[in-house]
């Protein structure tokens, strides 16, 4: 047995290009999976532990329903008995001068000790008696202010610099390390009321309770109290919805991978039937045979899988900075830090390249060990028998294609469930390639004669005559190609979708302010609405609040004004509804409605601050907002349930009569400038949202690079085997007075051909998947609905890639003939 | 006691430093306690801002109804930053900082907790009235209602809720109230004390799992001034004692760097009926018998004294009633000091007496020249 796993082994380097090919095939497999699943975690652990970071010690915290409270509220926590320990917190954003957002904190050292020990020593920190002038610089000069490290570092700032805010320009007395990497700025609570224009009030109390039920029995009416489990389970649902995109994402890697190691073991074990038939005519057994296949196979396996381990950790620096890019843009300015290298990493890659291996190579294997050694002396199995397997594959494929849609028409409420369906619809229509290219051999001959006359014949018979290798090629690429095109789809879908809603709600000529953690002062609100010509003013207050325990947001606006001058696309109904608005009645976006099986005409009950309130529903809207479901409701409405008359943001319509519009625009930005609040034209408010938009997608974008890149070795890989494996037939060409140059061709020829086929496949499987995406995995996870827009744009990428691909693997076979192609006898016989 | 020490790692510089830059902040422009103070009660029980440091002092030995010795510590203090808040609007715009210490000790066990807080006013959450004597301090306070003082405060497992009753009239101390603490000029502060407040109450201690009703007798001591301490100045020793024949003693030492004791330092004995005489530096003769070093500031302290002053026929030895007393406040006052219930036995003019009160050592672990 040892003799013939050496021989095996001996095969390996007599053929190292290809052995390389497969070996990196296997580690690119790994390296996705590992890359994404590895950014992935480090990304969400980077959040939480921000959100823990700021919220420290503390058991509970307290805040109003909607918006600020006052601060004389504190007196009572104090007289408290179940109160340990309490910090008010004002918590805003504050704009840079380079556009940057970034959390502002407000704090009083004192009261922050026992909830935030790192936070409330730094004013200090460093500040030894030899500093006299500035020790107490934090509490004494209003314009002090704490900068976390990476971003002093960033803006190139240290202590005594001044630091530059749409709020004008703040004192950096020092810098402090933030061991959850997110950009913070720390000032006393007095100079940020001060700064923030918000005198008297506090956004929450973090607090350290003794007695929980005590507690909230007390300060139920009209505050929200959230355990640091609430708040885990908050932040949960918060990021839910994007943490299901990267798992799927990595499990689309896995799918990816997997697929390319199984055909990669397969084609080790294909190409390999004849050295098996000569081992077995030789006296091996069939055991023998089968442990030097699998010592080969695991070889390989655990090799591609450690390189891939590496590759993967690389990777999964980059995805982690691109994540973070998009958790920054969608939720919470982050920097994630890398998972740190364990030896889990290789562990993990050794795992997924030698499962995926031990899988791919199973089938083949056990035919190997079934056959006749005369049979397998003949090297590749006949080309009636692997049509016969393409059948069988076929039904297979059909069978797997049944369950899934029937998983995917009944069962795909579990959002795991319609993954699993997803992936078995595109593994089973990547088993029916092989048919398809059985049946469309005479188009491909026609085709590829039309090009290449005769060689072009030859190499489309060539591609049908090893359909054993080249389907299962031809299903990879495919598969690679199409989700390629399903994902470009999707996104491109939504994207129009978002634009067509923007176009629809956000018709405001100017936006003033647009952070939900930003605030207009009431009365800047009035002053623009005084101007001569503007037509109306629309305020907007988002706040979150929970409804039937989940995280919801409630939006107040101006229904009048929203009324003439916005076109809401309505899921049933028009703009009639806004009369009901201005009466009291609230629209739900379409994920509310979905997720609470809400409609119009069903009432639902908030608690306000003076306690639960009742609201009818009047219509549901498209939004892209927020997956998690909004309210909206007239200003007045709002004001009536929270008490808070807080506007985050302003979008002013101008007359549509008006001649001076430019002018009065350009008035309201400058008043706007002056107030330290962003102003955006409706064309700047519209492409802020897309890039958020695009910053979303990213990661997605990334995984399908990567999974071209995977689909590139697999085809290279299939290509060079098929290949070296033909060098008898070339033999043969030569003889038959082939030249060099059409032996060359002939080889681009049977590429070209198998990009060819694996496109058209994938654009059929393609559109199948955006579709299946948006229909089903989108509504599922946001419930949202996409409307479907073709665009050539994914299909002409992936063209593109096909044909590249396909050529770029020709390239080496290509060269190896110009080589070797004169010398070349028909050895054989 | 570990929980604190993490809590004073924490914010050790915090405050250490805090204290130390005070000076930095036109000292001069805060009133000195120079020349005869016009006293005026009940406003004088309350706060005077025009200075920069002052407190307000409680010890006291209580009993329970077993016979269980305690002794327990409030303090109130306020730590003027400026004279005027940048932004008198905002409550939080700082002018004074308002560190405050709680201990108590439980002889019989043999233990002893404390417990320490920092705040500014900000929106009511701390200050001190200027009317009368109302202090606070989060859910920690001293209040006069009429001629009777009340106390609360409470810490993780130890509450304290106090009712006070002067027996004596109040004392100035010094010269009319004016204490000096050394040559320099407004080196001293006004200075006047309750000596004998017949107290009861509950007290619960961080081991007891209820409130345990107590009496006994208190003290009380309000300072104020600015600059007091000198730099050449490394600490105190201030005692004060309540004997079984109605007569009650206070003491101070103030130790130089050079180990000399400041000619300034002085006492005040008051008799049973509340009449009371100044005793200069010359007439007090106090002898340390013994030293304790605590493990845990590596301070070595007096432990036992033989106190004797001739000329008012005393002659005490004291000792404390749990040697470990130490409050390390770096999360309040930066400062390290012993404070704690004592008791002695000696005479009194010509006759055996008992006696117990408290006795207040610092600069042991530290210099604290300066800061005050």
């Amino acid at each position: 047995m040892r003799t013939v796993t050496r021989s095996f082994l001996r095969y390996l380097y007599r053929r190292r290009s290809l052995s390389l090919l497969q070996l990196l095939g296997i580690a690119c497999g790994v390296a996705a999976v590992i890359g994404m699943a590895l950014s992935a975690q480090s990304a969400l652990s980077s959040f939480s532990q921000a959100v823990e970071f700021l919220r420290g010690k503390s058991s509970h915290t307290l805040e109003r329903l909607a918006g600020p409270m006052d601060e004389a509220i504190l007196q009572d926590l104090v007289g408290d008995p179940a109160v340990a320990s309490f910090a008010p917190v004002v918590e805003r954003r504050l704009k840079l001068a380079n556009g940057d957002l970034v959390r502002l904190l407000g704090i009083d050292p004192f009261l922050d000790r026992a909830i935030r020990p790192e936070i409330s020593r730094a004013p200090f920190a460093g500040r030894s008696g030899g500093e006299r002038e500035d020790s107490l610089a934090f509490l004494t000069d209003e314009r002090a202010v704490l900068l976390e490290e990476n971003l002093a570092r960033e803006l190139g700032l240290a202590k005594g610099s001044m630091l530059n805010t749409l709020r004008g320009r703040l004192k950096v007395i020092g810098i402090f390390s933030n061991p959850s990497g997110e950009p913070l700025i720390l000032m006393d609570i007095a100079h940020a009321q001060k700064l923030l224009e918000l005198p008297g009030k506090i956004d929450h109390v973090d607090l350290i309770l003794t007695d929980e039920s005590g507690f909230v029995s007390r300060w139920q009416e009209g505050y929200r109290i959230q355990s640091k489990r609430q708040r885990q389970e908050t932040f949960g649902a918060m990021v839910g919805a994007f943490r299901l995109n990267l798992e799927a994402l990595s499990l689309m890697a896995l799918f990816v991978s997997v697929f390319l190691i199984y055909n990669t073991a397969m084609f080790a074990v294909v190409s390999r039937r004849r050295d098996a038939g000569i081992l077995r005519s030789l006296g091996a057994s069939r055991t023998e045979v089968a442990m030097a296949f699998l010592t080969e196979i695991a070889l390989f396996g655990i090799l591609g899988g450690l390189l891939g381990s590496i590759f993967g950790y690389l990777l999964s620096l980059a995805l982690t900075e691109i994540i973070g890019g998009t958790i920054s843009s969608l939720y919470f300015f982050l920097r994630p830090t890398p998972m740190a290298w364990s030896w889990w990493i290789p562990a993990a890659g050794i795992i997924v390249g030698l499962g995926a291996s031990l899988l791919g190579s199973l089938l083949p294997l056990l035919e190997l060990t079934r056959v006749d050694p005369v049979l397998t002396l003949r090297g590749r199995s006949g080309n009636r028998e692997s049509r016969r397997w393409a059948w069988f594959v076929a039904l297979a494929g059909v069978f797997i294609l049944v369950v899934s849609i029937i998983v995917l028409a009944f069962f795909s409420k579990q959002i795991y469930v319609a993954y699993i369906g997803v992936f078995g619809f595109l593994f089973g229509l990547s088993l029916l390639t092989g048919v398809i290219m059985v049946l469309a051999e005479p188009l491909l001959r026609r085709l590829l004669g039309g090009v290449g006359k005769l060689p072009g014949r030859i190499a489309a018979g060539n591609i049908i005559q090893n359909l054993g290798r080249t389907g299962v090629a031809v299903a990879a690429f495919m598969v690679a190609l199409s989700l390629s095109i399903g994902l470009g789809s999707m996104i491109g879908s939504f994207r129009e979708s978002l634009i067509w809603w923007m176009g629809s709600q956000l018709r405001g000529d100017m936006y003033i302010s647009n952070a939900s953690d930003m605030e207009v002062p009431e009365n800047f609100y009035e002053e623009i609405r005084s101007i001569p010509g503007i037509g109306g003013v629309d305020t907007y207050r988002k706040v979150p609040v929970l409804y039937r325990g989940r995280t919801v947001h409630v939006a107040g606006i101006k229904a009048d004004v929203l009324q003439r001058f916005a076109r809401f696309g309505w899921v049933a109904g028009g703009d009639e509804h806004w009369e009901a608005v201005k009466k009291g009645d609230v629209i739900v976006s379409e994920s509310f409605a979905r997720s609470f099986a809400a409609g119009p005409g069903s009432e639902i009950t908030l608690e306000g601050s003076a306690g639960p309130v009742r609201l009818r529903i009047e219509g549901v809207f498209y939004d892209y907002s927020t997956e998690h479901g909004l309210i909206m409701m007239d200003r007045e409405t709002y004001i009536g349930l929270y008490g808070d008359r807080t506007i985050n943001s302003i979008a002013v319509f101008i007359n549509p009569v008006e001649p001076r519009r430019k002018q009065i625009l350009d008035d309201v930005r400058g008043r706007a400038l002056s107030r330290g609040l962003p102003a955006f034209t409706r064309e700047q408010f519209h492409s802020n949202i897309l890039e958020v938009f695009d910053s979303t997608f990213a990661v997605t974008r990334s995984m399908r690079v990567i999974a071209i890149v995977i689909a590139f070795f697999g085809i290279t890989g299939a290509l060079m085997t098929l290949f070296i494996e033909r060098q008898r037939d070339f033999g043969i060409l030569r003889a038959l007075g082939f030249s060099t140059g059409q032996v060359a061709g002939m080889t681009l020829l049977e590429a070209i051909g198998m990009g060819i086929v694996s496109f058209v496949l994938s654009s059929g499987v393609g559109t199948l998947l955006a579709i299946l995406l948006i229909r089903v995995i989108n509504l599922r996870s946001f419930n949202w609905t996409i409307f479907y827009y073709p665009d050539w744009q994914p299909y002409a990428i992936t063209a593109a890639t096909a044909l590249a691909a396909s050529v770029g693997a020709a390239l080496y076979p290509i060269w190896k003939v110009h080589r070797t192609y004169p010398q070349m006898q028909i050895r054989e016989e | 006691m570990s929980r604190m020490k993490t809590a004073g790692i924490v914010a050790f510089i915090i405050t250490l430093v805090m204290f130390i830059c005070l000076p930095a902040f036109a000292a001069d422009d805060w009133k000195a306690a120079i020349g005869q103070r016009t006293w005026s009660f009940p406003r004088d029980h309350g706060a005077h801002p025009e200075f920069r440091t002052e407190w307000w002092y409680f010890t006291g030995n209580l009993r329970d109804g077993a016979g269980n010795r305690y002794g327990y510590q409030l303090t109130f203090f306020r730590q003027g930053v400026r004279l005027k808040p940048a932004d008198p609007k905002n409550p939080w715009s700082l002018r004074d900082l308002y560190p405050a210490h709680f201990a108590v000790t439980d002889v019989s066990n043999d233990k002893f907790h404390f417990a320490e807080q920092i705040t500014r006013s900000g929106p009511g959450l701390s200050g001190a009235a200027a009317d009368g004597m109302n202090v606070w301090n989060l859910g920690w306070s001293a209040k006069m209602k009429g001629d009777t003082l009340h106390l609360q405060a409470a810490h993780e497992g130890m509450a304290l809720s106090l009712v006070l009753k002067p027996r004596k009239p109040l004392i100035l101390q010094g010269a009319t109230g004016l204490s000096r603490k050394g040559p320099g000029h407004g080196q001293a502060s006004y200075y006047y004390s309750f000596t004998d407040l017949a107290t009861r109450g509950t007290i619960r201690t961080a081991d007891s799992q209820m409130p345990v009703a107590v009496e006994g007798v208190s003290w009380f001591d309000q300072e104020f001034g600015s600059n007091v301490l000198s730099k050449d100045q490394v600490g105190w020793d201030w005692f004060s004692i309540h004997l079984s024949d109605g007569r009650d003693l206070m003491l101070f030492f103030l130790r130089k760097k050079d180990g000399t004791v400041e000619k300034e330092s002085s006492g005040t004995l008051v008799e049973s009926d509340g009449k009371s005489r100044h005793l200069k530096r010359s007439e007090i003769n106090a002898e340390v018998l013994g030293t304790w070093k605590s493990p845990k500031s590596s301070g070595t302290y007096p432990n036992r004294w033989r106190v004797r002053i001739p000329a008012a026929g005393l002659d005490l030895e004291l000792a404390p009633l749990v040697a470990a007393q130490e409050l390390i406040t770096a999360g309040s006052t930066g400062v390290t000091y012993w404070e704690g219930a004592v008791g002695g036995k000696g005479t009194s003019a010509g006759r055996q007496v008992t006696c117990e009160g408290y006795v207040e050592m610092t600069g042991y672990a530290g210099s604290l020249g300066g800061l005050f």
